[in-house]
């Protein structure tokens, strides 16, 4: 018993990260098994991933959902801490991305009717979820006299990526099963209102970051992972502007006025721009990982699942495009940042099981 | 790390493939059963439709049975297009398709049905399907495209809306007759252009 409030009380923020990482490989699973027949097979390994990442799911979800009732106190100070805060939430993200594998993966499980309502169900959650921890966030940096500006790091984004991710779902359940639905006018709406606080938030932080990395240098090493966050809000509005043209493509090739034809070149234009940036983001980390391993440690921390989730939504979004343009090239490169994103997500789970191994868990580092 | 850590973490990272690869193979082996029992193919009695340099078949199963894991088997109504390119060009196309029946029923085809059943589809139907939204198709090639939609109970008539032009809209008209389904007849509508 006493074990288990020990694990109540340090389980932190973070830990909605290595579900995020794990529930999004089902989403490059199941585009990789799209590319060809010999692939096919990866549908299925992306249900394998589907089912653990729900598990994963449910076993967090306790220990963090009881920390508020048991530990308030150490729930305030992870509120109050600049980065540790952040992470707050990723467990309404894993709301969202378990209402998306849901709806792409569980009609093979329980049927399309069970399986789009389950995810409608996820998507209200996860809503609610991010919203309440966005103005939360957003209050207490806002009247947080402590923050300084060297604490600004790309953990930063998870707030406004949070916001970006609902729209995700909402174009999801609209395509198909919602289409015509009275629900569709309010997943549109929820998902307009929060592309715009994701959207907007993304390039406010984003200019306070980059300015600390121009005038402070850059965070020190166990931050290093952040940086792939960075990839993530141009990806994640790729994967949305996809989804929301194959949603007007459901509606009967126009909603609300939208029409299929007109914005479909302007939407392949736009997610090609967009996408070009996280590919160059890529890059960054590349360059700058590269710099922490040659001048300063980079050993395991928990925040190394940072590197999962924002590069399989880069893995995502060119498996998207691809069904929009250059496709036989983009599903060239699907396959191998596929394969590339296993590998991270393989390393990640080696380095966690030993850091639990190593007891940093019960000695958080505030 | 030590041997139990070594062994837990290796189990973590296996058990999406094993789960898969168990899955697959249970799936490949037609323990899961699927069946369809009837099917229509336009190519057979030249029923397709020709509208400017592309010619439309179609092959339709009324009674695709899909079982999820979890829940009973379902049918569904699954279709696949053929787009022939008569032109001298290349084109490119973008179809979607809408299934219309009595009680206002009117959605969207079922993208995650079809991509679960397009193996066995493609084996039956003896054609490769084309995953992205938009297609090019060279002159004198044939392309294909699996469309699958929900069947509502005690359905005995309905139409689908295939829109892969740009002025007028394929719509194929189907009814239960004596137990068959028949494709009583096809037309091309005019589409409705208002402003937005």
């Amino acid at each position: 018993m006493d074990m288990f409030k020990k694990i109540v009380k340090n389980f932190g923020p973070e830990w909605g990260a290595a579900v995020m990482g794990t529930a999004a490989i089902c989403i490059t699973m199941q585009l990789s098994s799209e590319v060809s027949r010999p692939f096919s097979f990866l549908l299925y390994v992306g249900l394998g991933f589907y089912l653990l990442a729900t598990v994963m799911f449910v076993t967090f979800l306790i220990p963090w959902t009881l920390r508020f009732f048991m530990y308030p106190e150490e729930i305030k100070k992870d509120l109050h801490h600049p980065i540790r805060g952040n992470f707050f939430p990723t467990m309404p993200i894993s709301f969202i991305l378990a209402g998306t594998g849901t709806n792409k993966l569980g009609p093979m499980l329980f049927g399309p009717w069970f399986a789009y309502h389950l995810s409608i169900v996820f998507f209200f959650l996860g809503a609610v979820g991010i919203f309440t921890f966005g103005y939360l966030l957003i209050r207490t940096q806002f009247l947080n006299k402590d923050v300084r500006l060297e604490h600004a790091n790309f953990s930063w984004f998870i707030p406004p990526v949070s916001h970006l991710i609902i729209p995700v779902l909402g174009a999801c359940s609209m395509d198909v099963y919602w289409a015509e639905t009275s629900l569709a006018p309010v997943l549109f709406v929820i998902s307009m209102i929060a592309l715009g606080v994701g959207f907007f938030n993304f390039l406010f932080v984003g200019a306070a970051i980059w300015h600390r990395y121009t005038y402070q240098g850059i965070p020190e090493a166990k931050l290093a992972p952040t940086i792939m966050v960075g990839i993530a809000p141009t990806a994640i509005i790729v994967i949305f502007l996809i989804k929301f043209i194959q949603a007007i493509e459901a509606s009967h090739g126009s909603m609300f006025g939208i029409n299929f034809i007109s914005i479909f070149p302007l939407i392949k234009i736009i997610a090609s721009v967009l996408w070009g940036y996280s590919l160059w983001w890529l890059m960054l980390v590349v360059i700058l990982v590269t710099h922490y391993i040659t001048t300063k440690a980079h050993p395991f921390v928990f925040g190394w699942w940072a590197y999962t989730f924002p590069f399989e939504a880069f893995t995502v979004a060119t498996g998207l495009l691809a069904k929009c343009v250059a496709t036989q090239f983009l599903q060239g490169m699907l396959i191998t940042l596929n394969i590339i994103a296993v590998i991270i997500w393989i390393t990640v789970v080696f380095g966690t099981i030993k850091w639990l191994e190593s007891g940093a868990f019960l000695k958080p580092q505030h | 790390m030590k041997t139990r850590s070594i062994i837990i973490a290796l189990a973590i990272v296996l058990i999406p493939f094993i789960i898969g690869t168990s899955l697959f193979l249970l799936k490949s082996s037609g323990a899961i059963r699927e069946k369809a029992n009837f099917i229509s193919d336009t190519r057979k009695n030249n029923k397709g439709i020709t509208y400017k340099g592309i010619k439309v078949d179609w092959t339709f199963c009324p009674d695709w049975e899909y079982k999820p894991l979890f829940f009973p088997a379902e049918e569904y109504l699954v279709f696949m297009f053929h787009y022939r390119n008569d032109n001298e060009y290349n084109i490119q196309v973008m179809p979607s398709y809408t299934f219309a029946s009595p009680h206002n029923r009117r959605y969207s085809a079922n993208e995650e049905i079809s991509m679960y059943i397009e193996n066995e589809v493609e084996n039956k139907f003896k054609a490769e399907d084309q995953t992205p939204i938009t297609f090019k198709i060279p002159p004198n090639v044939t392309k294909h495209y699996i469309v699958t939609f929900e069947k509502p109970h005690s359905l005995d008539n309905f139409y689908v809306d295939v829109d892969v032009f740009r002025d007028v809209t394929l719509r194929l008209h189907y009814k239960k007759e004596d137990g068959e389904w028949s494709n009583y007849s096809n037309e091309l509508v005019g589409k409705y252009k208002g402003r937005g």
